[in-house]
């Protein structure tokens, strides 16, 4: 080995320090913007279903209220038909019926 | 630079099938030679970080095309080099027409240099960048990513005499200038 070859393989050795060493924050930053740039895109289907999924859902809530809110009607329209209204007129009471 | 990594090949061929989540094998193993290629290439970290995650996405995309059995190494460290050199060629022909009438744009940015371990690597680092462009990549990739002729041939479009021939005018040129770090 020529004194130039010595040179060259010193300075490889010294200059393997200057080897850029990104932080693990930053590798993982990096490796999670190549995940999601890597991530199948929704297509326009999807995105209209994602879309209309809340509203969706909403309107099917508003009608389960308003269905539960009819029925406990009805029911209160029953009960009311089984009750008498009682008078009393001078100490004697009277039952009215339907 | 070749390895027998059956991991590897095995993530390949699963991406090739679809699979894009064994991606992440391949990412994960060569992001930090990818990013230290462009830095020493581009010598910006920020550019670096983008360059690489550009190289990335670049050859996802294309390694439907990938010859199973090869390395990814290689190929993702080409890949990174082109992009980075074509960055270089933008802010070299940016820097000429700002030279018409200002200032020299900086080549690099000095906080963002790597942490050395000492002088002698900041020295180093110093007289690598009085290097001429090719020059000072074709001895960046040799020295510091220590990468043979003939990879950096592949990596940079170069012919190998060519790169033999930028590494030798690079070699005498550092060893003018770090003479007396040597002897």
């Amino acid at each position: 080995m020529t004194d130039d070859d010595k040179f060259f393989e010193r300075l490889r050795t010294d200059a393997r320090t200057l080897r850029h060493q990104p932080d693990e924050r930053t590798l993982a930053r990096i490796r999670a913007s190549i995940h999601d740039r890597l991530a199948p895109k929704p297509t326009v289907v999807e995105l209209l279903a994602a879309w209309f999924r809340p509203l969706a859902m909403t309107a099917v809530a508003i009608a389960i209220a308003a269905g539960i809110g009819v029925i406990t009607l009805d029911r209160n329209d029953v009960t009311f038909g089984d009750e008498a209204i009682e008078v009393t007129v001078e100490g004697e009471t009277f039952r009215v019926a339907d | 630079m070749a390895d027998d990594d059956p991991l590897e090949a095995r993530a390949i061929a699963r991406v090739q099938a679809g699979d894009a989540a064994a991606y992440d094998y391949l990412v994960g193993k060569h992001l930090p030679r990818v990013v230290s290629i462009a830095y020493g290439v581009v010598r910006n970290a920020h550019d670096a970080e983008d360059l690489a995650q550009e190289a990335f996405v670049k050859a996802f995309q294309s390694l439907g095309r990938f010859r199973a059995g090869e390395p990814f190494g290689p190929w993702i460290y080409r890949i990174v080099t082109n992009s980075a050199l074509d960055v270089l060629k933008h802010r070299t022909k940016f820097r000429h027409e700002e030279l018409a009438g200002s200032e020299p744009a900086a080549r690099r940015d000095d906080a963002e240099l790597p942490a050395m371990s000492n002088d002698i690597a900041r020295r180093i680092d110093a007289a690598l960048e009085e290097l001429p462009d090719m020059q000072r990549i074709v001895a960046r990739l040799h020295l510091v990513e220590e990468l043979e002729h003939a990879e950096i041939a592949a990596m940079t479009g170069l012919a190998e005499g060519t790169v033999r021939s930028h590494l030798s005018h690079a070699r005498r040129k550092l060893q003018e200038t770090l003479a007396d770090l040597y002897d």
